[in-house]
């Protein structure tokens, strides 16, 4: 197994003697790009200033490229490049002057550099404006250009499609997908929608109220089969809903004229013939894949924020 | 170290790059400007005693003056003292100085006040405002360590007020050369010290009182930056700052007859009390007392904004 660009070892974070972090641990690899879902106030915002070291660790680790954060930070910073929720800037100084800025605090960026940074997030016209003057989406695009200037092995992104128009967030899923395969980046991206960044993401850890409550490949959630929801239109109601209680320990949910309930797309067969067998008459079948939405809000069920 | 330069250059830019940063100089610029004016018309030039009969002048004031103090009490006290100082020039056959350019500085150094103020407003935002701008985050996660990132913010504030420091100087000699002319190259002037009238050397008596005003500039500057740091507010910062700066005589003043008094900072910052001839605010003060106080009041208000700013989190607002 490779080396994990950013490794998290029980995290964890107390303020007063509430428990926000309650033991975080997951690696994030290079060439990969993590999402980071969770409700409002799960604390992915918590756990990303501690990635960077904004915020100390009350107990637990976080590795960069093995350098930990608590006892090597500068190495282990270097290699990391963020936004933390909104990508302020100072708004008196123009775009241009804010990367100078930011490039003269680490050694080796070259002017080349800068302007690869500002083709790549499209900023070539107004970036010699001023940044008060720059709307949401075009700070959102200084403060990832801002991010990569050092060419970090970790990118960290706070919500980054907060305030794009749609054009914007393709542009965003494309060249993040493009560093992490040609520049072998590992990305984290923390968003609580999960639809603007599902698309953009290899894995996808979700986090509620400071745990992680599951990790999940994109790629792997068309095969979860108990998420195969299938709907039956079938008659007597109450008699179908039992035996499949009886014969399969399935619940459902009786809706206008059928049953609803998730399970294996191969027990349909079986479930289609118990029905016969015991006089009840099947209309229709029809079974639609879950989406990882559904997932996602199966996962965290109600949004409550403690 | 090279870094560290790039740090302070970064500090500087963003000190200079603001527009409030100008409008401060043209104030300062326009304050010296009008101070230039109202001597020139309403100032005591000494032009009328330029020529060659400067004495007989001198003698004529004085018989006026004489006169004068006579007829009131109040004014024969005030013109007492400028007779004497008339005597002085008669007695010792110098001619009186001309006003010109190094006066002008020397009475500038009022101004130093201002510097004070708006340095004062420099430290005070300038880490209180990467908070409040949230641009402390992006700051922050670099691979430089925060002892090194408020350095150079402290560097970057004296470097400020010994720039403005310098503005002054040189601008009040400017605009005081185009009215009024210079002196000379090593110009003395009559003064009334607590030893009576002498004959001092005007340039080294304008540096060492510049520098003594350098002691207060630092420290209030110092503290303006602890509370920056401290409580992440410049407005806090600015006004209990300014409030002590205003107020610190006063409080001196006030707790004079206390046993403790000599431990007020304000009690310690002007150095020049122990200048030749003076004597001390409080009884039993020395120059190694002050020095020491002041060293434990700066070291106290650094160390507070490094454990400040390198010991606490930086979350949310
Ligand atoms: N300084 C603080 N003091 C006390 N509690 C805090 C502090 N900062 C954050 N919290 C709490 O920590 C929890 C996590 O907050 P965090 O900002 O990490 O959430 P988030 O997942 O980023 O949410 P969002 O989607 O709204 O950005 C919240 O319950 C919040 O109330
Ligand atoms: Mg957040």
């Amino acid at each position: 197994m490779t080396l994990a660009a950013m490794e998290l070892i029980d995290v964890k974070r107390s303020i007063g003697n509430k428990e926000i972090i309650k033991g975080l641990s997951f690696s994030i690899y290079k060439g990969e790009v993590f999402g980071f879902i969770g409700p409002n106030g799960a604390g992915k915002t918590t756990t990303i200033r501690m990635m960077v070291g904004l915020m100390k660790l009350t107990d637990g680790d976080i590795h960069i490229l093995g350098n930990s954060i608590k006892t090597n930070y500068k190495k282990a910073v270097r290699e990391v490049g963020a936004i933390v929720e909104n990508p302020e800037m100072y708004p008196f100084m123009s775009g241009w002057q804010n990367l100078m800025h930011y490039a003269r605090m680490i050694p080796g960026v070259t002017k080349d550099r800068i302007n690869e940074v500002i083709n790549l997030v499209g900023l070539e016209k107004p970036i010699h404006d001023k940044v008060g003057k720059y709307s949401l989406g075009m700070r959102q695009r200084l403060g990832i250009a801002q991010a990569l200037l050092h060419k970090p092995s970790v990118l960290i992104l706070d919500e980054p499609t907060n305030g794009l128009d749609p054009a914007g967030i393709r542009e965003i899923r494309q060249y993040i997908r493009k560093l992490a395969k040609e520049e072998d980046v590992a990305i984290i991206i923390s968003s609580h929608l999960l639809s603007e960044i599902e698309q953009m993401c290899d894995r996808i850890g979700v986090i509620k109220n400071g745990e992680l409550i599951s990790i999940q490949d994109v790629g792997e959630q068309a095969s979860v089969d108990n998420l195969t929801k299938i709907q039956v239109e079938v008659t007597p109601l109450e008699k179908a809903k039992n035996l499949l209680k009886e014969h399969y320990d399935i619940e459902t949910i009786v809706m206008d004229n059928g049953l609803s309930f998730q399970g294996e797309k191969e027990k349909i067969p079986a479930i289609i013939k118990t029905f016969v067998e015991n006089d009840c008459s099947i209309y229709q079948v029809s079974v639609t894949k879950g989406t990882l939405e559904d997932q996602f809000f199966e996962l965290i069920g109600e949004n409550t924020i403690e | 170290m090279s870094r560290m330069l790039k740090l302070i250059y970064n500090e500087q830019l963003k000190i200079y790059i603001r527009k409030s940063t100008w409008a401060m100089y043209i104030i300062l610029g326009v304050i010296i400007i009008g101070l230039a004016v109202m001597t020139n018309s309403f100032g005591e030039l000494g032009e009328q005693y330029q020529g060659d009969d400067w004495q007989e002048v001198l003698q004529q004031e004085n018989k006026e003056l004489q006169k004068e103090g006579e007829e009131d009490e109040f004014v024969g006290s005030l013109n007492a003292s400028i007779i004497e100082e008339n005597n002085y020039y008669l007695d010792n056959n110098i001619q009186p100085t001309p006003y010109g350019a190094w006066q002008f500085l020397r009475e500038n150094m009022l101004l130093l006040s201002v510097v004070s103020l708006l340095t004062i407003i420099i430290a005070a935002g300038i880490v209180a405002n990467e908070f409040r701008w949230g641009t402390i985050k992006l700051l922050l996660i670099r691979p430089i360590s925060r002892s090194g990132i408020l350095l150079s913010k402290y560097i970057s504030v004296l470097l400020f007020a010994l720039f403005t420091s310098i503005f002054v100087f040189l601008f009040s000699f400017i605009i005081g050369a185009v009215f009024f002319g210079v002196e000379g190259m090593n110009p003395s002037i009559v003064s009334n010290e607590a030893s009576g009238y002498t004959t001092i050397s005007l340039i080294p008596t304008i540096f060492s009182e510049y520098g003594y005003s350098m002691v207060n500039l630092v420290m209030m500057t110092t503290f303006a930056f602890m509370i920056s740091t401290v409580f992440r507010n410049s407005a806090l910062a600015i006004g209990t700052a300014i409030f002590l700066m205003m107020a610190g005589n006063s409080i001196v003043g006030f707790f004079q007859d206390k046993e403790w008094a000599k431990y007020i900072l304000f009690a310690n910052t002007d150095l020049s009390q122990y200048a030749d001839g003076r004597t001390p605010w409080i009884e039993g003060m020395t120059l190694g007392f002050s020095i020491t106080m002041l060293i434990i009041y700066y070291v106290v208000f650094i160390l507070l904004s490094w454990l400040f700013f390198t010991k606490r989190d930086v979350a949310g607002q």
